[in-house]
């Protein structure tokens, strides 16, 4: 069981929310509830949508650091069309179609032009951020109509109308990573160069990567602006970096071609949990990225640790094995 | 005569306006094999890598099954039964040895199982689907590749140096799957330096020279002289072995029952001037030792005297201070910074030496001395070590390991990937190294260049030392030691 929990990192994010969740929960009374679940669900659906959206990115071997860029250019795209009168489901239409326009323009700089993927979408997330200030006059986009509001409140069984939206694309993005087209998007980022020798579209993964990566900060954006009716500057700016700590403590590997989707979920739950937790222990909200931070490091070294030493005990396994078997061997000999 | 499989015809290729091919001809016929000989930047990959699609040619046609490649994709030339095995298997290390084989293919792996499975019983290897792939040992990888071409029905297997990373043992065992391959009408394209290798299973033999084909026809026609003649003219064989020397040199490494992962109770002696031979099949621990002496791995009993004082190293930096340099097997992993230029190369391992302000013009200098005293051909010291020839390559690591003035080196697997000419070269830098007084331990699957260089071969099997030998003994008493106790210790 231990052992278990050693190897696996989602195991082991998972004992250690839980044992947050109970922890706080004995200090504050009334933090255990289905309120409190309901609510960190629907608080952690902007960052979910996120971290779901670079996740197949960063299994290609690449990074997309603009995702809080594009969440803003989709929400105002949103106000701005619902703002001139459009119907909602046609302005949700253009939100999904200026993020995965964004997403296809860091796609088409990565695979198209080769550009490594941190430079291309370094360049995106000050690119797309500008175009936003620049639709908007640099102000905020207020009085967001009461349709969109409701997509963001809470209808069924407590769960918003996104929160199951999300629900939805966690199950797509699971099924998907079980599927043949799912696993190249596995190996380009596990052996680039085999891949391509196999004949895979290396090209067409990866482009195709960041273009879903577009439409999940678009779904980001308009929960966003669902969720508080107005679309300010500043928008998911940083909400990236949360995505990749999220994604990096479910254990999902920058290196490419490690990571499952549960963990991405974990991750990110634990990242909320602890958010919400501080409301709970009245501690300001200021130190939310400061314990966010050292909860990230504290899980990183203690899963490190584990495993580097389950490693040294496997390898001492291992020789000790072959060395009796040439002893055994050496003893047949003998008696032969 | 047999149907022709594959047909390159009047092939040209330039990188960046330099002709690599120049008009070639090549053919693969069903049930042959093919030899495909020549020096390190001849032309070979590149021609192989056009065949199978990896690389367009810049004139030319190709033709597979009598059609045309196009497009000049990989995924059309698997499609039309063709296969490349690349040097270095490709592998995808997290995922499993089935996923491995069945990536790219039309359907999900599950619906393959049952092939791959009939395939490993067929090849004859233990080997389980659900195997991670990370944990693979190099043979096992190379089979995993030859798996994906026979999987994908491939008529053509284009085995690019197949041979390099394996022992006798796996090579014998790689020649009886080709073997059989032809014999089922496969077409095979065998590339290699090694010509015994070459002669033992090829049907006809191409050498290719600057990007032309100087000489194809029947193998049995060719005598070895002629081929080796028509690769790289004014090398016409291996130098001789030197005949027996004298070695005088106090003793400068001594290890008394030395244990570690992998290898147990290990005695050697090494004086100063001479060359050991250390060889074995794989699994034998040679590595292993290797590593163990300069503090890359933990040791776990035994000592090691170095110069007349007990040593134990914490790690490679302070074996170097104490004289003890190490050359690993793998050059392009962990030998040579590729993308830094030679100069910098050269200087890596006395890096603690050098000035707290670096003086380039001084490194430069240094890295002159040694291109001309071991012959490495390059554009200048500013070159980026990634862009020489594999012979090249070597050579500059010698100088990076000489720079450290070594008293003891140990040289593993020094010749693997290099073609004749820089193998001529290497042999004699070492040997000079020995006459100046340096200990060398010489680790090497080659039996012949063990027998060639070393003035004792000791023998390793299973982790333990299997015998002593005298140098200038046959290489076939070597070779039937290490087999012998290799086998007995995998009983």
């Amino acid at each position: 069981m231990l052992d278990r929990i050693a190897r696996d990192r989602v195991a082991t994010l998972l004992v250690v929310t839980i044992a947050v969740f109970l922890l706080v929960g004995a200090v504050a009374p009334g933090f255990l509830s289905a309120r409190t679940a309901t609510s960190v669900w629907s608080s952690g659906l902007v960052l979910m949508l996120v971290a779901l959206g670079i996740f197949p990115v960063i299994l290609t071997r690449n990074i997309d650091v603009s995702g809080g860029s594009i969440l803003g250019l989709s929400a105002v795209t949103l106000g701005l069309m619902l703002n001139a009168g459009h119907p909602l489901w046609f302005s949700l239409g253009g939100a999904l179609g200026a993020g995965m326009l964004a997403g296809a323009a860091n796609g088409a700089l990565v695979a198209g032009l080769g550009v490594p993927s941190i430079v291309a979408t370094l360049g995106t997330l000050g690119l797309f951020r500008g175009v936003m200030l620049i639709a908007t006059n640099g102000e905020w986009i207020e009085e967001l109509p009461e349709a969109l509001k409701a997509l963001g409140a809470k209808s069924i069984g407590g769960l918003s109308v996104m929160g199951i939206v999300t629900a939805l694309v966690i199950c797509l993005v699971w099924l998907f990573l079980r599927s043949r087209r799912g696993r190249w998007v596995m190996v380009v980022g596990d052996n680039r160069e085999a891949a391509r020798h196999l004949g895979l579209p290396v090209k067409r993964v990866v482009f195709l990567s960041f273009v879903w990566g577009g439409a999940m900060y678009a779904l980001a954006g308009i929960t966003f602006a669902a969720q508080i009716g107005f679309v300010p500057n500043q928008a998911g700016s940083g909400i990236e970096l949360r995505a990749i700590a999220a994604l990096v403590l479910g254990g999902v590997s920058l290196l490419g071609g490690v990571g499952t989707v549960a963990g991405t979920v974990i991750g990110v739950i634990f990242f909320t949990a602890i958010d919400t937790s501080l409301v709970f222990l009245k501690i300001p909200a200021y130190w939310n990225d400061l314990i966010g931070g050292a909860m990230l490091l504290i899980v990183l070294l203690i899963d490190g640790r584990l495993r580097i030493a389950l490693e040294a005990r496997d390898r001492a396994a291992r020789y000790r094995r072959s060395s009796h078997k040439t002893d055994a061997a050496e003893d047949q000999g003998g008696a032969a | 005569m047999s149907t022709v499989l594959a047909e390159l015809s009047d092939v040209s290729k330039s990188y960046a306006g330099i002709p690599v091919l120049k008009g070639v001809d090549f053919t693969v016929r069903a049930g042959e094999i093919h030899a495909l000989l020549g020096g390190n930047g001849a032309g070979k990959s590149t021609l192989m890598k056009i065949l199978s699609g990896l690389v367009q040619a810049s004139g030319g046609a190709v033709r597979l099954g009598g059609e045309p490649l196009s497009p000049a994709t990989p995924a059309q030339a698997q499609a039309m039964g063709l296969y490349l095995v690349p040097q270095e298997a490709h592998i995808f290390p997290n995922q499993s040895v089935l996923q491995n084989i069945c990536i790219g293919m039309p359907k999900a792996a599950g619906a393959y199982r049952q092939r791959v499975e009939e395939l490993i019983a067929q090849l004859g290897v233990s080997l389980s689907p659900d195997t991670k792939a990370a944990t693979l040992e190099i043979a096992d990888r190379q089979i995993v590749e030859i798996m994906r071409g026979l999987l994908r029905e491939a008529k053509v297997l284009i085995l690019d140096e197949p041979t390099s990373a394996l022992t006798p043992h796996e090579v014998s065992t790689l020649f009886g799957h080709m073997r059989a391959l032809r014999a089922a009408g496969h077409g095979l394209v065998f590339i290699s330096h090694k010509l015994h290798e070459l002669r033992a299973v090829s049907d006809r033999i191409t050498v290719l020279r600057d990007g032309y084909v100087v000489l194809g026809e029947d193998m049995a026609a060719s005598a070895d002289h002629a081929i080796l003649a028509a690769m790289s003219p004014g090398v016409t064989a291996l130098d001789a072995r030197a005949g027996n020397r004298e070695i005088t040199g106090a003793p400068v490494l001594e290890l008394e029952g030395l244990g570690g992962e992998g290898f147990v109770d290990i005695s050697l002696s090494l004086r100063a001037g001479e060359i050991l031979g250390l060889t074995g099949v794989v699994g034998a621990g040679r590595t292993e030792l290797a590593e163990t002496l300069v503090g890359l791995r933990p040791r776990s009993g035994g000592r090691v005297t170095l110069a007349g004082r007990a040593f134990t190293a914490s790690g490679p930096r302070e074996a170097v201070r104490a004289g003890l340099v190490h050359l690993s097997e793998d050059r392009q992993q962990y030998g040579l910074f590729l993308e830094a230029p030679l100069f910098w190369n050269t200087s890596s391992f006395v890096f603690g030496g050098l000035p707290f302000l670096l003086r380039p013009g001084r490194e430069k200098t240094r890295f002159d001395e040694y291109r001309e005293m071991l012959g490495i051909k390059c554009a200048g010291p500013e070159q980026p070590a990634g862009s020489l020839s594999g012979g090249n390559q070597q050579k500059v690591l010698m100088a990076k390991c000489l720079a450290a003035e070594p008293k003891v080196l140990i040289l593993d697997e020094p010749t693997r990937g290099v073609d004749v000419g820089a193998r001529n070269d290497i042999y004699r830098i070492i040997e000079s190294l020995a006459e100046r007084g340096t200990a060398v331990l010489l680790i090497s699957s080659d039996f012949d260049e063990v027998v060639r260089l070393s003035d004792r071969i000791a023998v390793m099997a299973g982790g333990h030392l299997a015998g002593e030998l005298a140098g200038g003994a046959a290489t076939d008493d070597v070779a039937e030691l290490a087999f012998e106790a290799g086998e007995a210790a995998h009983a």
